[in-house]
């Protein structure tokens, strides 16, 4: 018997990949100037969501942990078409690693009563990829990562997806409710419409949350989380022998003198 | 939830044997070379981790590769792999047996299963490393991995919870040879799972119809400018019996298929040999292709910076250069035959 499915979209804030540079000074990278926008690989994320809900029915719900000025990427999310979002704002979620966040994200999906959470298979910033099975873990639910299809099976009360693995694919059924982390670049994510993105821009509230609504403001942020940074050093740099070389000839020459051919 | 625990109570070190079809993934092998050097650090014992069907001959296989000792899971609800079982016996082993440390490959199957290991033993869990150390003092796991765009390693540590665990992508480390004289005990031990925690099905599972261009020898890869026609670049790969990769904007072109993305949000490639075509040299393109030996540039930008990070460089119309230098090879390969 099919129903009408939750359907909740985790999306992140992160700095825009593209303005992030090296100073030519220090060698370091220089973040500040970036923009902060949605992680890329979470438009893939919303357009699966959005393509679900038209499959099957239900709504979309984008979810975001962070300051209160992370709403510019739930707005995002609403001017693509979620119906609603949810902010989880608290200081005491700050520090968080990919346990917190995960419980986090888990608990929320939870409260909406979700059938299928879906994320971008990594944040373009920390890329860990953890957070969505850390999801599914925590509530004990099904997951699907690195899915290249997906595809609802409202009947079975299941979604069926196309997971790459190395060197070939597997299909895999899952019960709901069950967590998702679509590959990056699995669809081809829409253009916000202007009415919908007016809408977002100047009606739309988003629902807040703190950990205590939760009920985990004592598993979450820095003291909840397993791991710390324990230091950072500038990546040695591959030295390379940037040698311009004139014509074809010359560089098959070298490369063969080289060994590399 | 479980709150914190007694370090102390926790030693050795663990690698989990990735396998699929009685076969195990080579990422497995290179994490228990590296692993034997961990516990060889800290004065503890390696211990392999097998799960599946008729796997004793990978268990044999491990100890030769320098396990101490393999405890394996013997089951057919291990077969093929799904994240519940394979989280959940994990769970109960860690419980059970207090590792210190977890190696996990970060295969998509590693990936994957890792998450179900590290939350409910309420570990910190480390992703992608590139380098693991002990630090001398205290014995802390230091998992080293590359930040944003590759520039920068970060150190994780994982001070107050066990197990430490961490993913590694294949390629990092190398694998050791098998000793057949090597010695170690093969431990079955008790399955705690049945279908209650499976939550999902396998309908088919297809390997070998996708190149793993994380295996290639030689990699060419072409970006934005070879505007959507990789024959040149699919020549030249054929002539050098190697793979074809691509950049994310020809991914998202649609120009090439996912499975061969270079980069921060694809793969990370390891080849002798690495032709970059028409690709301006993007750090997320970058992160994904500097572990390679040799780097050849080909651009007709002379100020694309990919020239920066390349042992060689030609300025040059890619449909120009690729042909020529293909012809080159075929030539030599003529000769030589």
């Amino acid at each position: 018997m099919s129903q009408e499915w939750n359907i909740v979209v985790c999306v992140k804030q992160v700095p825009d990949a593209d303005d992030v540079s090296i100073d030519p000074d220090t060698g370091t990278l220089n973040r500040s100037d970036a923009e902060a926008v949605l992680n890329q690989p979470d438009y893939n994320a919303v357009e699966s969501a959005l393509q679900l809900r038209e499959a099957v029915g239900g709504t979309v719900t984008a979810v975001t942990m962070g300051p209160p000025f992370a709403t510019a990427v739930l707005q995002e999310a609403v001017a693509l078409g979620a119906d609603d979002g949810v902010l989880l704002t608290d200081r005491a979620f700050g520090g968080s690693d990919t346990w917190p966040t995960s419980l986090a994200l888990a608990s929320i999906a939870e409260e909406l009563d979700a059938d299928v959470v879906i994320c971008g298979e990594e944040s373009t910033d920390s890329s860990t990829g953890q957070v969505p099975p850390g999801i599914a873990a925590h509530n004990d639910w099904s997951q699907l990562t690195y899915v290249e299809e997906l595809e609802p099976n409202p009947e079975e009360n299941e979604l069926i997806a196309v997971r790459d693995i190395e060197g070939g694919h597997e299909k895999v059924a899952a019960s709901l409710p069950v967590v998702v982390a679509v590959g990056f670049g699995l669809n081809e994510p829409r253009i916000a419409g202007l009415h919908r993105k007016i809408y977002a821009e100047t009606e739309f509230e988003p629902q807040e949350y703190s950990a205590s609504d939760l009920g985990i403001e004592e598993s979450v942020g820095l003291a909840a989380s397993p791991t710390s940074v324990g230091g950072m050093a500038t990546a040695d740099p591959v030295e390379r022998k940037r040698k311009l070389v004139e014509d074809v000839e010359t560089l098959f020459e070298e490369l063969e003198s080289a060994g590399a051919i | 939830m479980p709150g914190e625990v007694d370090t102390a109570d926790y030693a050795d070190v663990w690698v989990f044997i990735e396998q699929h079809d009685g076969e195990a993934a080579k990422v497995s092998w290179e994490l228990l070379a590296k692993g034997r050097e961990l516990a060889d650090e800290k004065g503890e014992r390696l211990v392999a981790l097998v799960m599946g069907e008729s796997v004793t001959h990978l268990a044999e296989e491990a100890i030769e590769r320098g396990a101490d000792e393999v405890l394996v899971a013997e089951d057919p609800i291990f077969e093929p792999y799904l994240p519940g079982p394979y989280g959940e016996q994990f769970r109960y082993l860690v419980e059970e047996r207090h590792p210190d440390v977890v190696l996990i490959g970060g295969s998509h199957t590693g990936r994957d299963f890792a998450g179900r290991v590290a939350v409910p033993t309420y570990a910190g869990l480390t992703a992608d490393c590139t380098e693991l150390d002990i630090e001398p003092d205290t014995g802390l796991l230091l998992a080293k991995r590359p930040t944003f765009g590759g520039d920068a390693m970060a150190t994780i540590k994982c001070v107050e919870h066990r197990p430490q665990m961490a993913t590694v992508r294949p390629g990092v480390f190398d694998a050791a040879e098998p000793d057949p004289d090597r010695e170690g005990t093969i431990t079955e031990v008790e399955v705690v799972v049945d279908e209650s925690h499976q939550h999902s099905r396998m309908i088919e599972r297809v390997v070998g119809d996708i190149t793993d261009i994380t295996d290639a020898n030689v990699v060419v890869a072409g970006g934005y400018g070879t505007e959507g026609d990789f024959g040149p670049i699919e020549d030249l790969a054929a002539a050098l019996g190697g793979e074809v990769a691509a950049t994310r904007e020809a991914v998202e072109e649609g120009w090439i298929e996912a499975a061969r993305q270079v980069g921060q949000t694809g793969k990370t490639v390891k080849p002798d040999l690495y032709i970059a075509c028409g690709i301006s040299g993007a750090i997320q393109h970058l992160e994904g292709m500097n572990d390679s030996k040799t780097i050849v540039a080909i651009n007709d930008d002379p100020n694309a910076p990919i020239f920066d990070d390349a042992d060689y460089g030609i300025v040059g119309d890619l449909f120009e250069v690729c042909p020529a230098l293909t012809e080159l090879i075929e030539q030599k390969r003529g000769e030589t035959a």
